[in-house]
């Protein structure tokens, strides 16, 4: 698995457009301005989402009003990050494939799009009997204050990508070499 | 009429005349010497714990960086939602309510960035003051701090139904302008 996902990111490594965008002195600092900016968007408006659930923020404001007229801008703000993070790891696509940081980041993407679908429904199924509730039944709060974790471990592990403290081009342990997916005689980082 | 104009309005003129006097005085020939003399303090934030702190442990600093990039999350995601309902997006949501519950949530998440950002100027002190961009993010913090306190929420305080929706829009775009000022410059300290 490992070499299929080496081999995978050393041809994206070698098409023109990957090594024009790493290598230009605007675009790929535009690009990540971008990403690390939209934030504000995405997250921000997630985590106020998040904080009504919980009872923490806008106790008296309709949950689902908030949350659907929310949703919109919230959305948008995520596939502009899902674009530009495409897009930075197309430009470096060994070293993030490689990475232990990406590695858990993307894992943990994968949870929160679990618990953003399970979220919705249940909330859906239950609206109408706890809207103005200054908290949402336990089982959504529970989604929530997943929601809140994991998504500051993601932007946590999206910042520890630039340190190179587990890059494969440097001497690691076997645990961390494995976690990372290191090749052994690989030419490329 | 212009007397009662300077009485309704005293906290907005009062921020404005400070920022126009703050903007002059950075253009002025007299900077300079502002600009040493303030440099045995940005000396002294690297001898401090926080400073010794950030430059030792990189793993800290990187995450008191997270704190601060989640802190710009929520504020800019306050900042939406505030200034959105401002500018007539997300019907439905009563006015009020939005306004000031995102006002409590903006002044918390300031009080985070603050907090983390000190923590890191301390870590890379002697960088940072010769850095064009951080002081030009300063002078974009101070703005946005007097916008928000001085101007917009004495205006927002009042009665919505009785403040003009194009002052309402003009305070909402001037708001989001001025924050997206904040945090651009602040990400362009990262590539300086």
């Amino acid at each position: 698995m490992n070499q299929l996902i080496y081999n995978a990111a050393v041809w994206l490594d070698n098409t023109e457009w990957s090594t024009r965008i790493h290598e230009s002195y605007y675009l790929y600092n535009w690009i990540e301005s971008t990403h690390v900016l939209t934030l504000m968007l995405s997250l921000g408006i997630l985590f106020l989402i998040d904080m009504r659930m919980l009872g923490w923020a806008f106790a008296d404001i309709s949950a689902n009003k908030l949350a659907t007229r929310l949703n919109t801008p919230m959305l948008l703000g995520f596939v502009v990050m899902f674009v530009t993070g495409i897009l930075l790891v197309y430009a470096v696509p060994v070293r993030s494939a490689q990475s232990v940081w990406f590695r858990i980041k993307i894992g943990l993407l994968i949870i929160c799009a679990i618990n953003a679908l399970l979220f919705h429904r249940k909330m859906t199924a239950s609206i109408g009997s706890w809207d103005f509730e200054p908290r949402a039944p336990k089982a959504l709060r529970v989604g929530a204050l997943i929601s809140l974790i994991t998504w500051s471990v993601i932007v946590i592990c999206g910042r520890f990508i630039a340190y190179d403290w587990f890059d494969c081009n440097y001497p690691q342990s076997d645990l961390i070499r494995g976690i990372a997916g290191c090749i052994d005689g690989q030419t490329q980082f | 009429m212009i007397f009662s104009l300077i009485l309704n309005y005293r906290k907005t003129l009062c921020s404005g005349l400070f920022f126009v006097v703050l903007v002059s005085f950075l253009f002025s020939e007299s900077i300079t010497s502002s600009h040493l003399a303030v440099l045995p303090i940005f000396e002294w934030m690297e001898t401090t714990w926080f400073g010794v702190a950030g430059k030792t442990w990189g793993a800290l600093f990187a995450v008191v960086q997270a704190g601060h990039l989640i802190g710009l999350g929520v504020l800019g995601g306050s900042v939406i939602a505030s200034d959105g309902r401002l500018l007539g997006l997300f019907k439905g949501l009563p006015m009020r309510l939005v306004v000031d519950r995102c006002h409590s949530i903006f002044t918390w998440s300031l009080g985070l960035l603050v907090a983390t950002g000190i923590f890191m100027a301390c870590g890379v002190a002697i960088k940072i003051y010769y850095m064009p961009v951080y002081w030009y993010k300063m002078l974009a913090l101070t703005l946005g701090v007097l916008f928000v306190f001085f101007i917009r929420k004495p205006i927002v305080d009042r009665d919505l139904d009785q403040v003009s929706p194009w002052l309402l829009r003009l305070l909402a775009l001037s708001s989001i302008m001025i924050w997206f000022t904040v945090a651009a410059t602040g990400r362009w300290i990262g590539f300086s």
